[in-house]
Protein backbone atom coordinates (compact mmCIF):
# COMPACT_ATOMS: atom_id res chain seq x y z
CA UNK A 1 0.00 0.00 0.00
CA UNK A 2 2.80 2.40 0.97
CA UNK A 3 4.50 1.69 -2.34
CA UNK A 4 1.31 2.63 -4.17
CA UNK A 5 1.05 5.88 -2.23
CA UNK A 6 4.62 6.76 -3.20
CA UNK A 7 3.82 6.52 -6.91
CA UNK A 8 3.18 9.90 -8.59
CA UNK A 9 0.25 8.60 -10.64
CA UNK A 10 -1.56 7.62 -7.45
CA UNK A 11 -0.59 10.78 -5.57
CA UNK A 12 -1.69 13.21 -8.24
CA UNK A 13 -4.22 11.32 -10.36
CA UNK A 14 -6.02 8.29 -8.90
CA UNK A 15 -6.37 9.42 -5.27
CA UNK A 16 -7.53 13.02 -5.85
CA UNK A 17 -9.90 11.84 -8.58
CA UNK A 18 -11.57 9.24 -6.34
CA UNK A 19 -11.70 11.50 -3.26
CA UNK A 20 -13.33 14.33 -5.20
CA UNK A 21 -15.77 11.98 -6.93
CA UNK A 22 -16.94 10.50 -3.64
CA UNK A 23 -17.06 13.78 -1.75
CA UNK A 24 -19.02 15.65 -4.39
CA UNK A 25 -21.54 12.82 -4.36
CA UNK A 26 -21.78 13.01 -0.58
CA UNK A 27 -21.91 16.80 -0.28
CA UNK A 28 -23.96 17.92 -3.25
CA UNK A 29 -27.24 17.85 -1.35
CA UNK A 30 -25.75 19.77 1.56
CA UNK A 31 -24.06 22.76 0.01
CA UNK A 32 -23.91 24.71 -3.22
CA UNK A 33 -20.14 24.71 -2.99
CA UNK A 34 -19.88 20.91 -2.87
CA UNK A 35 -17.44 20.92 -5.78
CA UNK A 36 -15.13 23.33 -3.97
CA UNK A 37 -15.02 21.17 -0.83
CA UNK A 38 -14.60 18.02 -2.89
CA UNK A 39 -11.60 19.54 -4.68
CA UNK A 40 -10.25 20.96 -1.40
CA UNK A 41 -10.29 17.58 0.34
CA UNK A 42 -8.86 15.79 -2.69
CA UNK A 43 -6.09 18.35 -3.09
CA UNK A 44 -5.30 18.31 0.64
CA UNK A 45 -4.81 14.54 0.56
CA UNK A 46 -2.80 14.78 -2.64
CA UNK A 47 -0.60 17.63 -1.38
CA UNK A 48 0.06 15.65 1.80
CA UNK A 49 1.23 12.68 -0.23
CA UNK A 50 3.35 14.79 -2.59
CA UNK A 51 4.84 17.21 -0.08
CA UNK A 52 4.28 15.47 3.25
CA UNK A 53 2.67 18.50 5.00
CA UNK A 54 6.13 19.97 5.44
CA UNK A 55 6.23 23.76 5.47
CA UNK A 56 9.91 24.45 6.17
CA UNK A 57 11.69 25.70 4.25
CA UNK A 58 8.70 27.70 3.04
CA UNK A 59 9.64 27.49 -0.64
CA UNK A 60 7.63 29.04 -3.45
CA UNK A 61 6.12 25.64 -4.22
CA UNK A 62 4.92 25.20 -0.64
CA UNK A 63 3.50 28.72 -0.62
CA UNK A 64 1.58 27.79 -3.78
CA UNK A 65 0.10 24.71 -2.08
CA UNK A 66 -0.99 26.81 0.93
CA UNK A 67 -2.49 29.49 -1.28
CA UNK A 68 -4.46 26.99 -3.37
CA UNK A 69 -5.89 25.46 -0.19
CA UNK A 70 -6.70 28.97 1.09
CA UNK A 71 -8.40 29.92 -2.18
CA UNK A 72 -10.54 26.77 -2.04
CA UNK A 73 -11.57 27.48 1.57
CA UNK A 74 -12.45 31.06 0.64
CA UNK A 75 -14.45 29.96 -2.41
CA UNK A 76 -16.27 27.43 -0.24
CA UNK A 77 -17.12 29.87 2.54
CA UNK A 78 -17.56 33.17 0.68
CA UNK A 79 -21.16 32.54 -0.44
CA UNK A 80 -22.11 32.20 3.24
CA UNK A 81 -19.73 34.69 4.86
CA UNK A 82 -19.46 37.52 2.34
CA UNK A 83 -22.98 38.45 1.41
CA UNK A 84 -22.13 41.36 -0.87
CA UNK A 85 -21.38 40.13 -4.36
CA UNK A 86 -19.41 43.29 -5.16
CA UNK A 87 -17.09 42.61 -2.24
CA UNK A 88 -16.67 38.99 -3.36
CA UNK A 89 -15.79 40.20 -6.85
CA UNK A 90 -13.13 42.52 -5.49
CA UNK A 91 -11.57 39.89 -3.25
CA UNK A 92 -10.52 37.51 -6.05
CA UNK A 93 -8.23 39.80 -8.12
CA UNK A 94 -6.74 41.47 -5.04
CA UNK A 95 -5.94 38.15 -3.38
CA UNK A 96 -4.50 36.62 -6.55
CA UNK A 97 -2.18 39.56 -7.12
CA UNK A 98 -1.10 39.56 -3.46
CA UNK A 99 -0.44 35.84 -3.81
CA UNK A 100 1.79 36.49 -6.84
CA UNK A 101 3.77 39.04 -4.83
CA UNK A 102 4.16 36.68 -1.86
CA UNK A 103 5.35 33.75 -3.97
CA UNK A 104 7.53 35.56 -6.49
CA UNK A 105 8.37 38.88 -4.79
CA UNK A 106 11.82 37.86 -3.54
CA UNK A 107 12.85 36.44 -6.89
CA UNK A 108 11.45 39.33 -8.91
CA UNK A 109 13.18 41.86 -6.62
CA UNK A 110 16.52 40.50 -7.88
CA UNK A 111 15.61 41.23 -11.51
CA UNK A 112 16.48 44.40 -13.38
CA UNK A 113 13.77 46.97 -14.11
CA UNK A 114 12.87 45.37 -17.44
CA UNK A 115 12.44 41.99 -15.76
CA UNK A 116 10.27 43.48 -13.03
CA UNK A 117 8.15 45.29 -15.61
CA UNK A 118 7.74 42.10 -17.67
CA UNK A 119 6.71 40.16 -14.57
CA UNK A 120 4.18 42.81 -13.56
CA UNK A 121 2.69 43.10 -17.04
CA UNK A 122 2.70 39.35 -17.64
CA UNK A 123 1.57 38.29 -14.16
CA UNK A 124 -1.13 40.88 -13.62
CA UNK A 125 -2.24 40.57 -17.26
CA UNK A 126 -2.60 36.80 -16.89
CA UNK A 127 -4.66 37.16 -13.71
CA UNK A 128 -6.99 39.79 -15.23
CA UNK A 129 -7.38 37.75 -18.40
CA UNK A 130 -8.17 34.52 -16.55
CA UNK A 131 -10.69 36.27 -14.28
CA UNK A 132 -12.41 37.79 -17.30
CA UNK A 133 -12.39 34.57 -19.33
CA UNK A 134 -13.63 32.42 -16.45
CA UNK A 135 -16.25 35.04 -15.62
CA UNK A 136 -17.91 34.34 -18.97
CA UNK A 137 -18.46 30.67 -18.11
CA UNK A 138 -18.96 30.82 -14.35
CA UNK A 139 -22.73 30.44 -14.74
CA UNK A 140 -22.39 27.03 -16.39
CA UNK A 141 -21.16 24.14 -14.23
CA UNK A 142 -20.22 22.17 -17.33
CA UNK A 143 -18.15 24.97 -18.86
CA UNK A 144 -16.55 26.10 -15.61
CA UNK A 145 -15.33 22.64 -14.63
CA UNK A 146 -14.61 21.57 -18.21
CA UNK A 147 -12.32 24.58 -18.63
CA UNK A 148 -10.84 24.26 -15.13
CA UNK A 149 -10.06 20.59 -15.61
CA UNK A 150 -8.47 21.14 -19.05
CA UNK A 151 -6.47 24.18 -17.92
CA UNK A 152 -4.97 22.42 -14.90
CA UNK A 153 -4.25 19.33 -17.01
CA UNK A 154 -2.47 21.45 -19.62
CA UNK A 155 -0.43 23.33 -17.03
CA UNK A 156 0.39 20.12 -15.16
CA UNK A 157 1.57 18.19 -18.21
CA UNK A 158 3.50 21.18 -19.57
CA UNK A 159 5.19 21.87 -16.23
CA UNK A 160 6.16 18.22 -15.93
CA UNK A 161 7.63 18.24 -19.43
CA UNK A 162 9.48 21.50 -18.73
CA UNK A 163 11.56 20.04 -15.87
CA UNK A 164 9.53 20.37 -12.68
CA UNK A 165 7.70 17.22 -11.72
CA UNK A 166 6.72 18.81 -8.41
CA UNK A 167 4.85 21.75 -9.96
CA UNK A 168 3.43 19.37 -12.54
CA UNK A 169 2.12 17.04 -9.86
CA UNK A 170 0.43 19.90 -8.00
CA UNK A 171 -1.40 21.02 -11.14
CA UNK A 172 -2.25 17.46 -12.16
CA UNK A 173 -3.70 16.66 -8.74
CA UNK A 174 -5.99 19.69 -9.12
CA UNK A 175 -6.93 18.50 -12.61
CA UNK A 176 -7.71 15.02 -11.24
CA UNK A 177 -9.73 16.46 -8.34
CA UNK A 178 -11.63 18.71 -10.71
CA UNK A 179 -12.19 15.77 -13.06
CA UNK A 180 -13.53 13.63 -10.20
CA UNK A 181 -16.00 16.31 -9.09
CA UNK A 182 -16.91 16.90 -12.74
CA UNK A 183 -17.69 13.22 -13.32
CA UNK A 184 -19.82 13.15 -10.18
CA UNK A 185 -21.70 16.18 -11.54
CA UNK A 186 -22.26 14.36 -14.86
CA UNK A 187 -23.56 11.27 -13.06
CA UNK A 188 -25.66 12.94 -10.36
CA UNK A 189 -26.32 16.54 -11.29
CA UNK A 190 -26.05 19.94 -9.76
CA UNK A 191 -25.47 20.70 -6.11
CA UNK A 192 -28.24 22.33 -4.07
CA UNK A 193 -28.61 26.09 -4.33
CA UNK A 194 -27.68 27.96 -1.20
CA UNK A 195 -25.74 31.12 -0.55
CA UNK A 196 -24.71 33.49 -3.28
CA UNK A 197 -21.40 33.42 -5.05
CA UNK A 198 -20.01 35.99 -7.44
CA UNK A 199 -18.49 34.66 -10.62
CA UNK A 200 -14.98 35.66 -9.64
CA UNK A 201 -15.05 34.07 -6.18
CA UNK A 202 -16.39 30.84 -7.72
CA UNK A 203 -13.58 30.77 -10.23
CA UNK A 204 -10.86 31.97 -7.82
CA UNK A 205 -9.36 28.50 -7.17
CA UNK A 206 -8.86 27.87 -10.91
CA UNK A 207 -7.58 31.39 -11.63
CA UNK A 208 -5.18 31.48 -8.69
CA UNK A 209 -3.88 27.93 -9.25
CA UNK A 210 -3.36 28.44 -12.97
CA UNK A 211 -1.61 31.79 -12.51
CA UNK A 212 0.67 30.65 -9.69
CA UNK A 213 1.67 27.27 -11.10
CA UNK A 214 1.97 28.60 -14.66
CA UNK A 215 4.22 31.50 -13.65
CA UNK A 216 6.23 29.29 -11.27
CA UNK A 217 6.84 26.82 -14.11
CA UNK A 218 8.18 29.73 -16.19
CA UNK A 219 10.29 31.37 -13.47
CA UNK A 220 11.47 28.40 -11.38
CA UNK A 221 11.64 25.81 -14.15
CA UNK A 222 11.94 26.08 -17.92
CA UNK A 223 8.40 26.37 -19.26
CA UNK A 224 8.54 28.83 -22.18
CA UNK A 225 6.43 31.86 -21.18
CA UNK A 226 4.57 31.81 -24.49
CA UNK A 227 3.20 28.33 -23.67
CA UNK A 228 0.94 30.12 -21.18
CA UNK A 229 -0.80 32.06 -23.97
CA UNK A 230 -2.68 29.11 -25.56
CA UNK A 231 -3.26 27.61 -22.11
CA UNK A 232 -4.80 30.87 -20.88
CA UNK A 233 -7.09 30.79 -23.91
CA UNK A 234 -8.76 27.57 -22.66
CA UNK A 235 -11.63 29.24 -20.73
CA UNK A 236 -12.33 31.54 -23.67
CA UNK A 237 -12.29 28.62 -26.13
CA UNK A 238 -14.67 26.74 -23.82
CA UNK A 239 -17.08 29.69 -23.79
CA UNK A 240 -17.32 29.71 -27.59
CA UNK A 241 -19.22 26.42 -27.72
CA UNK A 242 -22.79 26.76 -26.43
CA UNK A 243 -23.79 23.90 -24.13
CA UNK A 244 -27.50 23.89 -23.56
CA UNK A 245 -28.36 20.28 -24.19
CA UNK A 246 -30.55 18.15 -21.97
CA UNK A 247 -27.78 15.62 -21.56
CA UNK A 248 -25.21 16.53 -18.90
CA UNK A 249 -22.82 14.09 -20.51
CA UNK A 250 -23.03 15.90 -23.85
CA UNK A 251 -22.62 19.27 -22.16
CA UNK A 252 -19.58 18.00 -20.23
CA UNK A 253 -18.04 16.51 -23.36
CA UNK A 254 -18.48 19.66 -25.43
CA UNK A 255 -17.22 21.84 -22.58
CA UNK A 256 -14.08 19.80 -22.12
CA UNK A 257 -13.14 19.15 -25.74
CA UNK A 258 -11.74 22.55 -26.80
CA UNK A 259 -9.69 22.83 -23.62
CA UNK A 260 -8.43 19.27 -23.86
CA UNK A 261 -7.30 19.77 -27.47
CA UNK A 262 -5.38 22.91 -26.47
CA UNK A 263 -3.99 21.40 -23.25
CA UNK A 264 -2.75 18.22 -24.88
CA UNK A 265 -1.42 20.13 -27.90
CA UNK A 266 0.58 22.55 -25.75
CA UNK A 267 1.86 19.75 -23.50
CA UNK A 268 2.97 17.72 -26.53
CA UNK A 269 4.72 20.75 -28.03
CA UNK A 270 6.50 21.56 -24.72
CA UNK A 271 7.51 17.93 -24.35
CA UNK A 272 8.87 17.87 -27.90
CA UNK A 273 10.84 21.10 -27.54
CA UNK A 274 12.24 20.38 -24.11
CA UNK A 275 12.96 16.67 -24.42
CA UNK A 276 16.57 15.62 -24.47
CA UNK A 277 18.18 14.35 -27.64
CA UNK A 278 20.05 11.71 -25.69
CA UNK A 279 18.52 8.73 -23.95
CA UNK A 280 16.99 9.80 -20.64
CA UNK A 281 18.96 10.62 -17.51
CA UNK B 1 61.51 56.74 23.03
CA UNK B 2 58.22 57.49 21.30
CA UNK B 3 59.77 56.38 17.99
CA UNK B 4 60.82 53.08 19.53
CA UNK B 5 57.32 52.42 20.86
CA UNK B 6 55.80 53.25 17.48
CA UNK B 7 58.20 50.91 15.66
CA UNK B 8 57.53 48.15 18.19
CA UNK B 9 53.78 48.61 17.71
CA UNK B 10 54.10 48.41 13.93
CA UNK B 11 56.26 45.29 14.25
CA UNK B 12 53.76 43.65 16.60
CA UNK B 13 50.90 44.50 14.27
CA UNK B 14 52.80 42.98 11.34
CA UNK B 15 53.42 39.75 13.27
CA UNK B 16 49.72 39.56 14.19
CA UNK B 17 48.74 40.12 10.58
CA UNK B 18 51.11 37.38 9.47
CA UNK B 19 49.71 34.97 12.06
CA UNK B 20 46.04 35.57 11.25
CA UNK B 21 46.56 35.19 7.53
CA UNK B 22 43.48 35.77 5.42
CA UNK B 23 43.11 34.25 2.00
CA UNK B 24 40.67 34.71 -0.87
CA UNK B 25 39.46 31.64 -2.73
CA UNK B 26 40.93 31.14 -6.20
CA UNK B 27 37.86 30.07 -8.24
CA UNK B 28 40.09 28.61 -10.96
CA UNK B 29 41.54 26.05 -8.55
CA UNK B 30 38.56 25.41 -6.32
CA UNK B 31 36.21 22.52 -6.94
CA UNK B 32 33.02 21.66 -5.09
CA UNK B 33 31.81 18.31 -6.28
CA UNK B 34 29.34 15.69 -5.15
CA UNK B 35 28.47 12.06 -5.68
CA UNK B 36 25.13 10.35 -5.18
CA UNK B 37 23.75 6.89 -5.71
CA UNK B 38 21.72 6.65 -8.90
CA UNK B 39 18.79 4.22 -8.66
CA UNK B 40 20.99 1.70 -6.89
CA UNK B 41 22.99 1.04 -10.03
CA UNK B 42 25.93 3.39 -9.95
CA UNK B 43 27.33 6.61 -8.55
CA UNK B 44 26.42 9.84 -10.30
CA UNK B 45 28.89 12.69 -10.01
CA UNK B 46 28.53 16.42 -10.46
CA UNK B 47 30.14 19.71 -9.53
CA UNK B 48 29.47 23.41 -9.22
CA UNK B 49 31.29 25.61 -11.70
CA UNK B 50 31.14 28.94 -9.82
CA UNK B 51 32.15 29.55 -6.24
CA UNK B 52 33.88 32.17 -4.13
CA UNK B 53 34.94 32.48 -0.54
CA UNK B 54 37.61 33.15 2.00
CA UNK B 55 39.94 31.29 4.31
CA UNK B 56 41.61 32.35 7.50
CA UNK B 57 44.42 30.06 8.66
CA UNK B 58 46.74 30.35 11.62
CA UNK B 59 48.28 26.98 12.58
CA UNK B 60 50.38 28.51 15.38
CA UNK B 61 47.25 29.73 17.14
CA UNK B 62 45.28 26.69 15.97
CA UNK B 63 42.75 28.99 14.39
CA UNK B 64 41.09 28.44 11.05
CA UNK B 65 37.87 29.43 9.37
CA UNK B 66 36.46 29.06 5.90
CA UNK B 67 33.50 30.51 4.04
CA UNK B 68 32.42 29.23 0.65
CA UNK B 69 29.60 30.64 -1.47
CA UNK B 70 28.44 28.48 -4.33
CA UNK B 71 26.34 29.61 -7.27
CA UNK B 72 23.54 27.00 -7.21
CA UNK B 73 22.72 27.55 -10.88
CA UNK B 74 26.25 26.51 -11.86
CA UNK B 75 25.49 22.85 -11.07
CA UNK B 76 27.05 20.69 -13.74
CA UNK B 77 26.65 16.94 -14.14
CA UNK B 78 27.70 16.90 -17.78
CA UNK B 79 24.11 16.60 -19.02
CA UNK B 80 22.25 19.85 -19.82
CA UNK B 81 18.75 18.45 -19.47
CA UNK B 82 19.51 16.85 -16.12
CA UNK B 83 21.18 20.05 -14.91
CA UNK B 84 18.02 22.00 -15.78
CA UNK B 85 16.02 19.54 -13.72
CA UNK B 86 18.46 19.78 -10.80
CA UNK B 87 18.05 23.60 -10.84
CA UNK B 88 14.24 23.30 -10.73
CA UNK B 89 12.02 23.23 -7.59
CA UNK B 90 12.27 19.43 -7.68
CA UNK B 91 15.83 19.70 -6.40
CA UNK B 92 17.82 22.81 -5.40
CA UNK B 93 15.45 25.47 -6.74
CA UNK B 94 18.32 27.65 -7.97
CA UNK B 95 16.14 30.59 -9.00
CA UNK B 96 14.56 30.97 -5.58
CA UNK B 97 17.69 30.01 -3.62
CA UNK B 98 20.59 31.10 -5.81
CA UNK B 99 23.38 30.61 -3.27
CA UNK B 100 24.58 27.59 -1.33
CA UNK B 101 26.88 28.57 1.53
CA UNK B 102 29.21 26.90 3.96
CA UNK B 103 30.38 28.93 6.96
CA UNK B 104 32.70 27.23 9.40
CA UNK B 105 32.13 27.51 13.13
CA UNK B 106 34.80 25.21 14.52
CA UNK B 107 38.15 23.79 13.41
CA UNK B 108 39.60 20.46 14.49
CA UNK B 109 43.38 19.97 14.71
CA UNK B 110 45.73 17.03 14.54
CA UNK B 111 49.00 18.40 15.87
CA UNK B 112 49.57 21.60 13.98
CA UNK B 113 47.57 20.46 10.95
CA UNK B 114 43.94 21.27 10.35
CA UNK B 115 42.05 17.96 10.38
CA UNK B 116 38.38 18.96 10.24
CA UNK B 117 36.11 21.91 9.74
CA UNK B 118 32.63 22.02 11.22
CA UNK B 119 30.19 24.62 9.98
CA UNK B 120 26.73 25.41 8.73
CA UNK B 121 25.84 24.36 5.22
CA UNK B 122 22.86 26.29 3.85
CA UNK B 123 20.90 24.83 0.95
CA UNK B 124 17.47 26.15 -0.07
CA UNK B 125 17.46 28.41 2.98
CA UNK B 126 17.97 25.52 5.41
CA UNK B 127 21.12 25.59 7.54
CA UNK B 128 22.45 22.38 9.06
CA UNK B 129 25.76 21.64 10.77
CA UNK B 130 28.21 19.62 8.69
CA UNK B 131 31.69 18.39 9.48
CA UNK B 132 34.21 18.21 6.65
CA UNK B 133 37.25 16.00 7.12
CA UNK B 134 40.36 17.80 5.92
CA UNK B 135 42.48 15.19 4.15
CA UNK B 136 45.37 17.52 3.41
CA UNK B 137 46.27 21.18 3.82
CA UNK B 138 49.39 22.95 2.67
CA UNK B 139 50.46 26.56 2.59
CA UNK B 140 53.46 28.15 0.93
CA UNK B 141 54.72 30.26 -1.89
CA UNK B 142 53.18 29.66 -5.29
CA UNK B 143 56.02 28.55 -7.57
CA UNK B 144 54.95 30.72 -10.51
CA UNK B 145 53.37 33.93 -9.25
CA UNK B 146 55.27 33.91 -5.92
CA UNK B 147 52.11 34.74 -3.95
CA UNK B 148 51.37 33.01 -0.66
CA UNK B 149 48.79 30.31 -1.22
CA UNK B 150 46.95 27.74 0.90
CA UNK B 151 45.15 24.71 -0.40
CA UNK B 152 43.18 21.88 1.14
CA UNK B 153 41.19 18.81 0.19
CA UNK B 154 38.14 18.03 2.31
CA UNK B 155 35.32 15.51 2.27
CA UNK B 156 31.99 15.11 4.01
CA UNK B 157 28.47 13.89 3.52
CA UNK B 158 24.96 15.18 4.05
CA UNK B 159 21.42 13.83 3.93
CA UNK B 160 19.64 15.77 1.22
CA UNK B 161 16.23 15.37 2.86
CA UNK B 162 17.57 17.46 5.78
CA UNK B 163 17.50 20.38 3.35
CA UNK B 164 14.08 19.65 1.90
CA UNK B 165 15.50 18.12 -1.28
CA UNK B 166 13.20 15.10 -1.31
CA UNK B 167 12.53 14.49 -4.98
CA UNK B 168 13.13 10.93 -6.17
CA UNK B 169 13.68 9.47 -2.70
CA UNK B 170 14.53 6.70 -2.10
CA UNK B 171 15.35 5.70 -5.69
CA UNK B 172 17.86 8.52 -6.06
CA UNK B 173 20.23 8.38 -3.11
CA UNK B 174 19.57 10.15 0.17
CA UNK B 175 23.24 10.62 1.11
CA UNK B 176 25.25 13.11 -0.89
CA UNK B 177 29.03 12.78 -0.62
CA UNK B 178 30.77 16.13 -0.84
CA UNK B 179 34.30 16.78 -1.97
CA UNK B 180 35.93 20.17 -1.79
CA UNK B 181 39.35 21.00 -3.23
CA UNK B 182 40.21 24.60 -2.50
CA UNK B 183 43.08 26.98 -3.16
CA UNK B 184 43.18 30.51 -1.83
CA UNK B 185 45.67 33.37 -2.23
CA UNK B 186 46.77 35.45 0.68
CA UNK B 187 45.16 38.90 0.74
Amino acid sequence: MDQLLDRPEFQSAVIPFVVALLLYSGLRKLTATAWVWAIFAAFLVSAGLINGFILTPLTGTRKIILLILGALILAGLAPYLIRQLKLQSAVAPVLTILALIWVFGKVVARLDLTGIALFLIGGVGLVIWLLWAFDRIAGSDAQLHGAGFSLMLGIGLSATAAASALLGQIALSLAAASGGAFLAWVLQGKAVNSGKASASIATLPYVLSAALIGIAAVIFARLPWYALIPLAAIPLATSLIPVKFESRFLNALLSSLPGLVIALGVAFWVWQTSSSSSSGY
Amino acid sequence: MKKTILLASIAALSVNTLQAANYTVDPGHTYVSFAINHLGFSTMRGKFDKQSGSLSYDPAAKSASVTIEIDAASIDTGHDKRDEHLRSPDFINAVEHPTITFKSTKAGWSGDKLSSVTGNLTIMGVSKPVTLKVDSINCGEHPFNKKQVCGFDATGSIKRSDYGVNYGLPAIGEVLDLQIELEAFKD
